[in-house]
């Protein structure tokens, strides 16, 4: 009897590992799904329509130009537009909530930037097409043309803010209260301190916030798609319709197919093998920020 | 002093914005650039319009702002005064403003008599097979029914068939149909639909959109038992398939209620939409409008 009650409780163990051995195979199967129809269908098609086809200028899916080297460029410029907005304004507000913040304000303001984050980005293009573009079409443009790079950047900036906040104000909280106190003991002001020590003791947490916002802004679709144009051209100016790689999936998506369909699965390749680069350089910089806190766990003892 | 250097430099910055949009507003400037709209590349309403007008496989202009539906076309000429777009002539609606091309006016008589030049046909792209289904060979007959012809112009479109018999309604008919493809066919399909559903209780048609690209492919994969594409058929797109026209559809060339251009010609729709136009392109709106 008790062997009998041995048995089925082994045998329950079995079956539940398996099961959640299936489930954690499940995400990595498909990731390997995602890496293997990318390239397999993607890289081949590049050797095929050459090189100099695919990083050139000119996509014109009619007379089989399949140039995406303009849609890279205007991800680049957007990403790094958007991440200069962000990071500036989020890592002030960060250090505002970090010290210098009425004490009674902190969770709400917390909560409010949080809660950016939970808005579905098809509302944020919405706001930018309504307010932003028509804005900057009449007030700001020498062109009249209110779509393009400064429209997209000021969306996606606004769409990366909460991630920017919290994660930096998490590495703002891991500096050792010891540093500011040390600081205002040798006679700094209370800004000198964190500006002068707790910022740059902090800088490897906040240079994650950094990738991480570099991440979401480059892989931004909807909001992107809804304010910068999409006309598939070199990037000269702030305010010019320009296309983005997501822009350029999306868009063909539904409507292109033969050859046209596959070069979007190659400009998957292209936006995938960022992505990579980024998460790759965010996990380096979390073992560096690992590596400090141990560091200086050491010298504090 | 670090931070009260920053509020100030924010302050600054808001008050200019402020003064800036305290400056704006007034007429309609001729001496602004023309802001071109386009649909994506597989549209169908592109594909037809560039074809009609001669553009056949031409680039779009350097600066064109692409807009992947007929809704967010629409809503973008509604608040831009600098805008020109090119749009299914059932869709437009009161709040933008429709040109005539070379003196004609968009209308379904003048597309019926074949005086507006920029129309196309609208259809349905399916498998010959498929027929055979008598759920889907109901709403294939209804479709070419007179109660369809009414619908097709109650909706401002152009029936092509002149004489349509009524519809038998089939009492044990049940089922569901899907239809996919060009969102300028949609909302005439939501209605064909619906009204369909009403003769037809126990048979569901799901219409959705996604462009005349997903209707060639869904129809040519099984996917949809109907694609609607707003092109003439391209066999190219869909070997398999086969199509039937049902209604025809006038493309109609729109600008915001403010402009004051009522006419446009083939030669200047032409500089407008071409990218390799050269010389000959147009791009401010005092080339089109004389004082």
């Amino acid at each position: 009897m008790m062997i009998k009650a041995y048995r089925f409780i082994k045998a329950r163990d079995y079956l539940m590992r398996a099961v959640f051995m299936l489930c954690a195979a499940f995400s990595i199967l498909a990731l390997a799904c995602i890496c293997v129809f990318l390239f397999v269908s993607g890289i081949p098609f590049i050797g095929r329509i050459g090189f100099s086809n695919f990083f050139g200028t000119t996509w014109h899916v009619d007379s089989q130009a399949y140039g995406i080297l303009s849609m890279i460029v205007t991800s680049l410029y957007l990403t790094a537009l958007a991440t200069f907005i962000g990071v500036t304004t989020g890592l002030l507000t960060a250090i505002c909530l970090f010290r210098f913040c009425p004490k009674r304000l902190i969770p709400s303001i917390r909560q409010m930037v949080n809660l950016l984050a939970g808005i579905p980005s098809v509302i944020y293009g919405l706001f930018g097409l309504i307010i932003i573009v028509p804005f900057l079409r009449d007030y700001v443009s020498p062109n009249s043309i209110g779509f393009g790079l400064l429209a997209a950047s000021l969306v996606v900036s606004i769409m990366i803010l909460p991630t920017i906040v919290s994660v930096s104000l998490d590495a703002l909280n891991a500096v050792p209260r010891s540093y500011y106190e040390g600081s205002l003991a040798l006679g700094a002001t209370s800004e000198q301190s964190v500006f002068k020590v707790v910022v740059p003791a902090a800088r490897s947490g906040i240079l994650a916030a950094v990738v991480l916002a570099i991440g979401r802004a480059i892989g931004e679709t909807m909001a992107v798609i809804m304010v910068i144009g999409n006309s598939p051209v070199m990037p000269h100016g702030l305010f010019q319709s320009v296309r983005t790689m997501t822009a350029n999936i999306a868009l063909g998506a539904k409507e292109l197919g033969g050859d046209a369909a596959t070069a979007l699965v190659s400009t998957g390749v292209v936006l995938f093998i960022f992505t990579l680069l980024l998460n790759i350089s965010f996990n380096l910089l979390r073992g560096g920020e690992k590596r400090e806190k141990k560091r200086t766990q050491k010298t504090d003892t | 002093m670090k931070i009260s250097r920053i509020v100030t430099v924010m302050v600054l910055g808001l008050s200019l914005m402020l003064g800036l949009v305290a400056c704006g507003g007034g007429g309609f400037d001729t001496s602004r650039n023309i802001t071109v709209l386009a649909r994506e590349d597989g549209s169908g309403t592109k594909s037809a319009f560039m074809d009609i007008i001669g553009l056949k496989d031409k680039p779009d202009p350097a600066g064109v702002i692409i807009q992947p539906s007929t809704a967010a076309i629409n809503a973008e000429v509604r608040n831009n005064t600098t805008a020109i777009a090119y749009e299914s002539l059932g869709f437009v609606a009161d709040d933008v403003k429709k040109l005539s091309v070379d003196g004609v006016e968009p209308t379904v008589d003048n597309i019926n008599s074949g005086s507006y030049q920029i129309a196309r046909p609208l259809a349905v792209v399916y498998h010959e097979s498929s027929l055979s289904d008598e759920v889907v060979k109901a709403f294939f007959d209804f479709m070419q029914s007179s109660e369809a012809q009414a619908i097709i112009n109650e909706e401002g479109f152009v029936p092509v068939l002149s004489s349509a018999s009524a519809y038998t309604v089939n009492g044990a008919l049940s089922g569901t149909i899907d239809v996919s493809g060009s969102t300028s066919v949609q909302p005439l399909m939501i209605e064909l639909a619906a009204a369909f559903e009403h003769l037809q209780p126990n048979v569901s048609v799901n219409v959705s959109g996604g462009g005349s690209g997903t209707g060639y492919n869904n129809a040519e994969e099984g996917v949809s038992d109907f694609g609607m594409v707003s092109e003439v058929f391209n066999s190219e797109r869909a070997p398999s398939c086969t199509f039937t026209n049902i209604a025809r559809d006038g493309i109609a060339v729109i600008v915001h209620k403010d402009n004051p251009l009522t006419s446009i010609t083939m030669e200047q729709l032409r500089g407008i939409f071409d990218g390799e136009a050269g010389a000959a392109a147009i791009t401010t709106w005092s080339s089109l409008i004389t004082n």
